[in-house]
């Protein structure tokens, strides 16, 4: 046991910050649990092999341009071809920026502070957001970084760059809601896990499905709509239509309308938000 | 000046009433909160921190009304919880700083208060490992400097000592009553043991089944049940005899023998009767004024 030295107490008597620093504070601490920093080494495996993972197409691209002097992976394609690795991610780490709050009973040290169950939840998603939206965009602007050096022939593709970016916040924004919804809803961190991957698998698998069975009863035009399942697709029909980039879907068959895209975008992250908002008001209350 | 004062406070739930009418005054200092699992203890503690609506009356802590000035309360107070509510994988230091953050200090000065408050708790260098490793004594140490970390002006603290040895408890105790003193910070203090907070409190409120049962200065608690609990390895009948004899009274319970303490007289009669009796002496404790016993008075009193 260790001894209590004495050395006497000292009072505080510095400043006291507001809400908008404790929200970054958290904000912060959440974001550096998801790359495990400050963690054990184990917890920082995952996500930097996956960040790695996200790269090794960039790398490729970048040698592609400096070799052969041709593009590799279009920006606006870049999400759509390495959705599993981003899902992947999303399963993997949305438990860990909820669930030990909730298993280990953390969130009344958090209220008991002038926090409320607003700002926590808020500095959560915004964790979550960021860290999505940095393994999707690092790569992009490495591309990009890339393509201004070895200086391909023509103007770079400075306007489809920015565009995958903007796409990619609100990829970010929406899969990180979702992933925190679901994680959220058990304590127990493989639950989650699997519980957002289940989720993802389903959305995936059952784009083919409807899309299949929907154009066999002749009904092409409504089998369009099944591409919105899933969320990458869903991210880029609205890609598509704000900056006219091709289709990435599969043989690049066309999407339904873009504003209606844009309109399922915006309900679906208002649905994972309202759901994240109720799960947290029930467990504040306990 | 009184750092909480509730009026009629009442909080009921869909089953049960868990706060019943409570008019209570608690003034600076150490004050103990006693009544048995499940008097309300804990629920009355989420209602003075504002996490909690009351059904009926009012309460305030130090002059803040606890249903409009919530924010305000839990920015001047800490509140150290009964139940585990340590995530594994993080240091006491990451912790203890980052929760100092969330009570609005900045950064710096969130890891030197960080650093000196576990410090005080009693850390020292296991403080930079993980808390899933550390013992149920080193967890509640990181529980107490995370509720100090902002130098409150007042520190709820629930069930301190619970899940602790007698050594663990004793520390935690003399700990609960430096806060107080010392550091000057005022300490509201929950058990279900009155004996424990006898020790450490200036002032004891005495709560069942919600209610307002007793709230007095510590000294006004009667003394004259006061016992000593004696434990020998063998001769426990012969030191009884021999204790009777000098006229005290002895209750034998199990391996155990309790005598009724008139004055340090007794403690010096129980060491010679020992001694001539060359009994081997295991243990020799002062009696645990029990919270039923607060009930059984207060009973006779009615």
């Amino acid at each position: 046991m260790s001894e209590i030295y004495d050395i006497g107490y000292r009072h505080y008597d510095g400043p006291r910050l507001g809400r908008a620093h404790s929200f970054r504070a958290l904000a912060v601490h959440s974001l550096r649990g998801i790359f495990g920093i400050g963690r054990p080494a184990r917890s920082k495996i995952v996500p930097f092999a996956l960040v790695a993972i996200m790269l090794m197409p960039a790398v490729v691209s970048i040698a592609l341009m400096a070799l052969i002097k041709e593009r590799g992976i279009a920006y606006s394609a870049y999400a759509v071809i390495m959705q599993a690795v981003v899902a992947i991610f999303l399963a993997s780490q949305s438990p860990t920026v909820v669930a030990p709050d909730l298993r280990h009973r953390v969130l009344p040290l958090y209220l008991s502070r002038p926090v409320s169950v607003a700002d926590y939840v808020a500095a959560k998603v915004a964790a979550m957001t960021v860290a999505v939206f940095a393994l999707v965009a690092v790569p992009l602007t490495l591309m990009y970084v890339g393509e201004v050096v070895v200086d391909l022939p023509g103007d770079p593709a400075t306007g489809e760059y920015a565009g995958s970016i903007l796409m990619a916040l609100a990829l970010a924004l929406l899969l990180a809601a979702f992933g925190l919804a679901l994680a959220s809803f058990t304590p127990r961190r493989g639950l989650g896990v699997a519980s957002v991957m289940v989720v993802y698998l389903l959305s995936s698998a059952s784009v083919p499905m409807v899309y299949g069975t929907l154009y066999s009863t002749g009904n092409e035009a409504a089998a369009s709509w099944a591409w919105l399942l899933n969320p990458f697709w869903l991210v880029d029909s609205v890609q598509s239509w704000l900056f006219g980039t091709p289709p990435h879907s599969i043989e690049g068959a066309a999407y339904p309308s873009g504003p209606a895209s844009l309109a399922v975008l915006v309900l679906l992250i208002a649905a994972g938000l309202g759901a994240l908002a109720l799960r947290y008001r029930k467990a504040a209350a306990r | 000046m009184h750092i909480l004062a509730t009026e009629g406070l009442t909080k009921r739930f869909p089953t049960v009433t868990a706060v019943d009418q409570l008019t209570v005054t608690v003034g600076p200092g150490v004050t103990g909160l006693v009544g048995a699992n499940g008097a309300g203890k804990s629920t009355l503690i989420k209602i003075l921190l504002g996490l909690l609506p009351p059904s009926g009356g009012t309460a305030r802590v130090l002059d803040l009304d606890v249903t409009s000035q919530g924010a305000g309360i839990r920015r001047l107070v800490g509140y150290m919880p009964e139940h585990e509510c340590l995530p594994p994988d993080v240091s006491a230091t990451e912790l203890v700083v980052h929760l100092a953050q969330m009570s609005g200090l900045p950064r710096t000065a969130a890891r030197e208060r960080a650093a000196d408050v576990l410090r005080h708790v009693g850390l020292a260098e296991e403080r930079y490992r993980p808390i899933g490793g550390y013992s149920t004594g080193m967890k509640q140490r990181v529980k107490l400097a995370q509720a100090l970390v902002h130098d409150p002006k007042v520190v709820f603290l629930d069930e301190p000592t619970n899940g602790l040895d007698p050594r663990g408890r004793d520390e935690m105790l003399a700990l609960v009553r430096r806060i107080g003193t010392e550091f000057g910070i005022s300490v509201v203090v929950t058990s279900h043991l009155l004996g424990e907070l006898e020790r450490i409190c200036d002032h004891v409120v005495v709560i069942d089944a919600g209610r307002l049962l007793r709230s007095s200065a510590i000294g006004e608690f009667t003394q004259s049940t006061q016992t000593v609990t004696v434990e020998v390895d063998e001769g426990m009948e012969a030191l009884a005899a021999r204790l009777s004899e000098t006229g005290h009274t002895v209750s034998p319970q199990g391996r155990l023998l309790v005598v009724q303490v008139r004055g340090p007289e007794t403690y010096d009669a129980v060491r010679d009767a020992a001694a001539d009796l060359d009994l081997c002496l295991i243990r020799l404790e002062q009696g645990r004024h029990r919270i039923e016993d607060v009930f059984r008075e207060e009973v006779a009193h009615v």
